[in-house]
C-alpha cells in the first residue's frame, strides 16, 4: 500500500510538471506574439509618419519653388531661383524614398507614379514660366496661361499628396484596429492562463501536502518498527546486518555488537573485524560460508561459535536472504542469533534424558530382579509344597497339614503381589505396541480368563458393541480383566453380580475434571456393577498404588489392580474415573481419545 | 507310530527345575526319554556333535549363565539341521513383548514355569501331545505356536 | 548269455526275517505269511533297528487296522474342515459315520484309544490350524475367517484360538508377520 502510494505520487508529480511546463511555454509563446504585434504596430506608425514627412517635404519644396518663382518673376533676382534648382533633385530623391517606403503597397506605388508625372509636369511648366519671365513676356497671354497652368498642376500635386497621406492614414487606421483587437485579447488570455496555473499549483500543493502527511505517518511507523526491532533484537538475542552486494559494505545493528560483547558501533563493520571474534575452530567454516554467500548471494542457516573479549564462548546461528529493491540495488539482509541458551538447555535436557534413561534402566533391572529372582524361589517353595502335599500329606499331623495350608495361602498371596507388581511395572507406554484392535474381542478374552469366577458367582455380564481403536491390545485386555475382576471380587454377598459395559462418545469439553485436551472427543467405556460400591470420598484414593479400602481377609486383593488400570488408561492418553455408591454399586468410566 | 517314545531335552541352570522336569516326565504315562543340560554351552555342544540324536522337543530356560536360552534359540534356528526340532521356551516370567519376541525368533512353545507340580505335569503332557499331533498329522510347523 | 531265475518270495522273505530277527536277538513266532508275533516285549530301539533293516530290503511293517481306520477318520475330518461350506453346518458325528460306515461311538472310542485325544479336540485343532493358514496366507479378515469356518462370531473363534494355542489370533498374525520380516532381512 505505501509503495503503491509513493509510485502514484511520483507519477502524479511528473504529470503536474509536464502540465506546468506546457502552460509556461504557452504563456511565453503568447507574450512573444503580443510583443511582436506591438512592435509591428509601432513600425507601421513610424512608417506612416515618415511617409507623411516626405509628403509634407515635397509640398513644402513645391511651395518654396513656387514662391521662389514668384520672387524671381517680380525681382528678377536669380537668388530666388536657388531652391528651384535644388528642388528638382529633392523631388526625385523624395520620390525615390517614398517609392522605397511604400514598395509593399501597390496602390501607393501607382499614386507615386502619378505624383511623379504630375511633379514633372509641374516642373516643366515651371521651366516654361521661367523662360517666359526671362524673356520678359510676363504680361503675355502665354505667360499668364502658363502661370495659371502651373497653379493648376500645383493644386493637383497637392491634392495627390493629400490623397496619398489620407491613404496612408487609412492603412494605419486598419492596421491599428487589427492590432488593437489582438492586443485587447491578450490580458484575458494571460488571466486565464494564470488562473489555470494557480489551479495546478493548488492541486500540486494539496497533493504534496497529503503525500507528506502519509510519508510522515509511514516514517513514524518505520521509526516505531525500528525501535521494536531493536527491542526484539535485545530480547530475543539476535542482531541484524546488511551486506551491500555491489559495494561490498557491511552494516551491523547495535545488538550485533552487543552479542559480541562490544559497545554498539565500536568497530568498523567488516568481515575481518568480525572474524576476529569467531572461535578459531570455526573460522575456516565461517569463511567458507561467507565465500559461498558472496558467490550465491544467499546464506542458508549456519552455526558457529564466537569468543567474546572476556573469554565467554557463545553459539551463533545466522541466516540471510537477498533483497533487490526497485532500482535493482542488491542487499543481503542477515540475522544472527545467539543460541547459547538454547544449546545449553538442549545439553541439560540431553543430560537429564541420559539420567532418566539410566534410572529407567535401573528400574527395569529392578523389574527383572522382581520378576525372575524373587519369583523363582517363591515358585520353588510352592512347587515343593505341592510335592510335599502330594507325597507326604498322610505322614503329617493335623497341625502340620494346617501349617502347610497357611504356608500355601501366604505364598499364593506373595505370588499375586509379585505378579501384580510386575504387571504394574511392565505396563509401559510403547508406541510400537499400538495396533488397531477389536475391543470386543479383547473384552471377550478378558471374560474368558475370568470364566471360572464368572460361573462360580453366576455373574451376568452384558456389553455394548465397542468400535475398534488403536490401542496396546494386551493392556486393554488387562484393563478389562482388572475392572471385571474388581467388580466380581467386590460383589455383594448372596447377590449375583450384574456387570453392564456400555459404550458412548464424549466431547472433550464434557470430560469431568479435565480443562484442556488435545483431542476433540473420547471413546467412553463404562463398567457398572451392583457390588458393594464405595464411599465417593475414596473415588480418587482407590487408584493409588497399594491402597485398599477393605481388610485383606474380607476381600483378597493386592491394591495394585486399579493402579494398573489407571496406568494403562494414561498410557493411552485417556482418563479413568470411579463413582461409588455404598451397597448399590460402583461405576468405572474409561475415556480413551478418538485419534 | 513311527517312534515309540518322544525324546525331550531340557537346558536349565536351576537344579530344582531340572529335578521337577525329570520327575514330571517320570510320573507321566507318556513314553519319553529325557536329557538335561545345565547351561546353553553344554546343550549346544551336545547338539552340535555330528552323530547326536536330536530331541523332538527342546526345552530352553531363558535365563542361563554363559549362553542364554534366546541365544541358543537363535543359533538353533540358523542351523538347518535342527529344523525339525520343536523349541519350547521354559521360563519363569517375562513381559508380553519378550514372550512375543521368542516366538518371532522361532520358538514354538512358551511355557511359564508353573508353581504347582501337577500343573507342570499337565503342561508337559500337553506339549508332548500337541507336538505329536503336529508330527503325525502333517500340520504346518511354521504355524506351530503354543503358549501355556 | 541269458539266464532265467525262479524266485520263491515266501521262502526268501522268511529267510531274511529269520536272519535279521536272530541278529537282533528277538524271539518270535511266524503266524501267517506277513504276520509275526513277538514272544517277549521288544525294546523300542531294537524295534526301530528292525524297521530300518527291513526297509533296506523293501519290506515295510504294516500298521494295524485300527491305525488305518484312524487315519481314515483323520482324512475325513480334515476334508470336512477344509471343505466346509459357508453357513452350512453338518454335524461331524453324522458326517463321519455316513462316510466310514461305522457308528460314531465306535469311531470315537477307537480314535481316543489310538491317538490319546478325542475327535472333538482333533476337529478343533484342525479348524484352528486351518484358521492359522488362512490368517497367514490370505487377506481374509478375522470376521471372514470366522464365518468361513462356521464360528458363530469372531469372539468365538478368538476364544477357541486362544484356548487351543494360548495366544490370540491377532498376536499370532503379528508374530508370523514379524518372523517373515526377520527372515527377509
Amino acid at each position: 500500500m505505501p509503495l503503491r502510494f509513493i509510485t502514484n505520487s511520483e507519477r502524479f508529480l511528473k504529470i503536474i510538471f509536464g502540465l506546468t511546463l506546457f502552460v509556461v511555454l504557452v504563456m511565453g509563446g503568447l507574450a512573444y506574439r503580443y510583443v511582436k504585434e506591438l512592435t509591428k504596430s509601432i513600425d507601421e506608425v513610424q512608417h506612416n509618419y515618415e511617409v507623411h514627412i516626405l509628403l509634407e517635404k515635397m509640398v513644402s519644396a513645391l511651395k518654396d519653388a513656387e514662391s521662389g518663382k514668384r520672387g524671381y518673376i517680380i525681382t528678377k533676382d536669380s537668388t530666388f531661383l536657388e531652391p528651384l534648382l535644388t528642388n528638382s533633385d529633392t523631388f526625385q530623391y523624395s520620390l525615390a524614398q517614398l517609392e522605397e517606403l511604400t514598395k509593399k503597397n501597390p496602390e501607393q506605388q501607382k499614386n507615386i507614379e502619378e505624383l511623379r508625372t504630375k511633379v514633372e509636369k509641374n516642373l516643366a511648366i515651371f521651366q516654361k514660366t521661367l523662360q517666359l519671365a526671362n524673356n520678359n513676356n510676363i504680361d503675355s497671354p502665354e505667360f499668364i496661361e502658363a502661370f495659371k497652368e502651373g497653379r493648376r498642376t500645383m493644386n493637383s500635386v497637392r491634392f495627390k499628396i493629400k490623397q496619398m497621406a489620407a491613404h496612408e492614414t487609412n492603412i494605419l487606421g486598419t492596421s491599428r484596429a487589427k492590432s488593437y483587437k489582438n492586443l485587447n485579447n491578450a490580458p484575458m488570455v494571460v488571466y486565464y492562463v494564470i488562473i489555470l496555473s494557480l489551479l495546478i499549483l493548488l492541486l500540486t500543493y494539496l497533493h504534496i501536502s497529503r503525500s507528506l502527511k502519509i510519508l510522515k505517518e509511514k516514517n513514524e511507523l518505520l521509526e516505531t518498527f525500528k525501535k521494536s526491532t531493536t527491542q526484539s533484537e535485545i530480547i530475543s538475542k539476535h542482531g541484524n546486518w546488511i551486506w551491500h552486494v555491489e559495494d561490498n559494505i557491511y552494516e551491523y545493528s547495535d545488538n550485533l555488537y552487543r552479542l559480541l560483547g562490544e559497545e554498539p558501533q565500536s568497530f568498523e563493520p567488516n568481515l575481518e573485524n568480525y572474524l576476529s571474534f569467531v572461535h578459531p575452530d570455526d573460522i575456516e567454516k565461517l569463511t567458507q560460508h561467507v565465500e559461498e554467500m558472496k558467490e550465491n548471494e544467499d546464506l542458508p542457516f549456519i552455526h558457529y561459535r564466537v569468543i567474546q573479549k572476556n573469554g565467554i564462548i557463545k553459539h551463533f546461528k545466522a541466516y540471510a536472504k537477498l533483497l533487490v529493491d526497485s532500482d535493482g540495488y542488491k542487499r543481503l539482509l542477515g540475522t544472527t542469533a545467539d543460541i547459547t541458551d538454547e544449546i545449553e538447555n538442549y545439553r541439560i535436557i540431553e543430560k537429564r534424558n541420559l539420567e532418566l534413561e539410566r534410572s529407567n534402566k535401573e528400574l527395569s533391572s529392578f523389574n527383572y530382579v522382581a520378576s525372575h529372582d524373587l519369583q523363582e524361589p517363591l515358585r520353588k517353595i510352592q512347587t515343593f509344597l505341592s510335592r510335599l502335599e502330594d507325597k507326604e500329606k498322610d505322614n503329617l499331623s493335623n497341625n502340620g497339614q494346617l501349617y502347610i495350608e497357611r504356608i500355601k495361602s501366604s505364598t499364593s498371596r506373595m505370588r499375586s503381589l509379585i505378579d501384580d507388581l510386575l504387571q504394574f511395572s511392565r505396563t509401559n507406554k510403547s508406541e510400537e505396541a499400538l495396533a488397531d484392535s477389536n475391543i470386543n474381542i479383547l473384552l471377550e478374552t478378558a471374560k474368558h480368563d475370568l470364566a471360572e469366577i464368572i460361573a462360580d458367582k453366576r455373574a451376568r455380564i452384558s456389553s455394548d458393541s465397542i468400535p475398534s481403536m488403536r490401542v496396546i491390545p494386551f493392556q486393554i485386555k488387562q484393563l478389562f480383566l482388572n475392572l471385571l475382576s474388581n467388580s466380581l471380587k467386590y460383589s455383594r454377598e448372596k447377590t449375583a453380580p450384574i456387570i453392564t459395559i456400555s459404550y458412548s462418545r464424549t466431547n472433550a469439553s464434557a470430560l469431568p475434571n479435565v480443562k484442556y485436551s488435545k483431542y476433540y472427543a473420547y471413546h467412553t467405556i463404562t463398567i457398572q456393577d451392583n457390588g458393594i460400591g464405595f464411599d465417593q470420598e475414596y473415588a480418587e484414593k482407590i487408584f493409588v498404588l497399594f491402597n485398599r479400602l477393605h481388610n485383606k481377609t474380607e476381600y483378597s486383593g493386592t491394591g495394585i489392580g486399579l493402579s494398573i488400570c489407571k496406568k494403562i488408561v494414561e498410557n493411552h492418553n485417556g482418563y479413568i474415573t470411579a463413582y461409588g455408591n455404598p451397597d448399590i454399586g460402583a461405576t468405572f468410566t474409561v475415556y480413551l481419545p478418538i485419534t | 507310530m513311527q517312534e515309540d517314545y518322544t525324546y525331550v531335552v531340557l537346558a536349565d541352570d536351576d537344579e530344582d527345575d531340572r529335578l521337577f522336569f525329570v520327575e514330571a516326565f517320570e510320573e507321566l504315562k507318556i513314553k519319553t526319554k529325557v536329557d538335561v543340560y545345565k547351561d546353553g554351552i553344554e546343550l549346544m555342544d551336545a547338539l552340535n556333535q555330528e552323530d547326536s540324536m536330536l530331541p523332538n522337543i527342546l526345552f530352553l530356560d531363558l535365563n542361563m549363565p554363559k549362553k542364554s536360552g534366546l541365544e541358543c534359540l537363535i543359533d538353533i534356528k540358523a542351523n538347518n539341521r535342527f529344523k525339525d526340532m520343536a523349541i519350547a521356551i521354559y521360563s519363569t516370567s517375562a513381559s508380553e513383548e519378550d514372550i512375543e519376541n521368542t516366538f518371532v525368533q522361532g520358538a514354538n512353545i512358551y511355557i511359564k514355569k508353573p508353581s504347582a507340580f501337577n500343573d507342570l505335569k499337565k503342561i508337559l503332557s500337553d506339549v508332548v501331545t500337541v507336538n505329536w499331533q503336529y508330527h503325525t498329522n502333517g500340520l504346518d510347523k511354521e504355524n506351530f505356536l503354543l503358549r501355556l | 548269455m541269458k539266464v532265467f531265475i525262479k524266485f520263491d518270495f515266501t521262502q526268501f522273505c522268511s529267510r531274511i526275517l529269520d536272519e535279521k530277527l536272530n541278529e537282533l536277538n528277538i524271539k518270535y513266532r511266524m503266524l501267517n505269511f506277513g504276520e509275526i508275533e513277538f514272544l517277549e516285549s521288544v525294546p523300542a530301539d531294537k524295534l526301530k533297528a528292525f524297521d530300518a533293516i527291513l526297509k533296506e530290503y523293501g519290506i515295510e511293517k504294516i500298521e494295524n487296522q485300527k491305525v488305518i481306520l484312524v487315519q481314515k477318520i483323520k482324512d475325513t475330518l480334515i476334508d470336512m474342515v477344509l471343505n466346509a461350506n459357508e453357513g452350512q453346518n453338518v454335524k461331524s458325528s453324522v458326517y463321519l459315520s455316513d462316510k466310514l460306515g461305522h457308528s460314531y461311538g465306535y469311531l470315537s472310542n477307537l480314535f481316543s484309544e489310538v491317538t490319546y485325544t478325542s475327535i472333538e479336540n482333533f476337529i478343533i485343532l484342525q479348524r484352528i490350524e486351518y484358521a492359522k493358514s488362512l490368517i497367514t496366507n490370505t487377506d481374509l479378515s478375522l470376521t471372514e475367517i470366522a464365518f468361513k469356518l462356521q464360528y458363530s462370531s469372531v469372539a468365538h473363534l478368538s476364544t477357541q484360538f486362544k484356548n487351543t494355542t494360548g495366544i490370540t489370533p491377532t498376536t499370532f498374525q503379528r508374530i508370523i508377520a514379524k518372523r517373515r520380516t526377520l527372515k527377509s532381512n
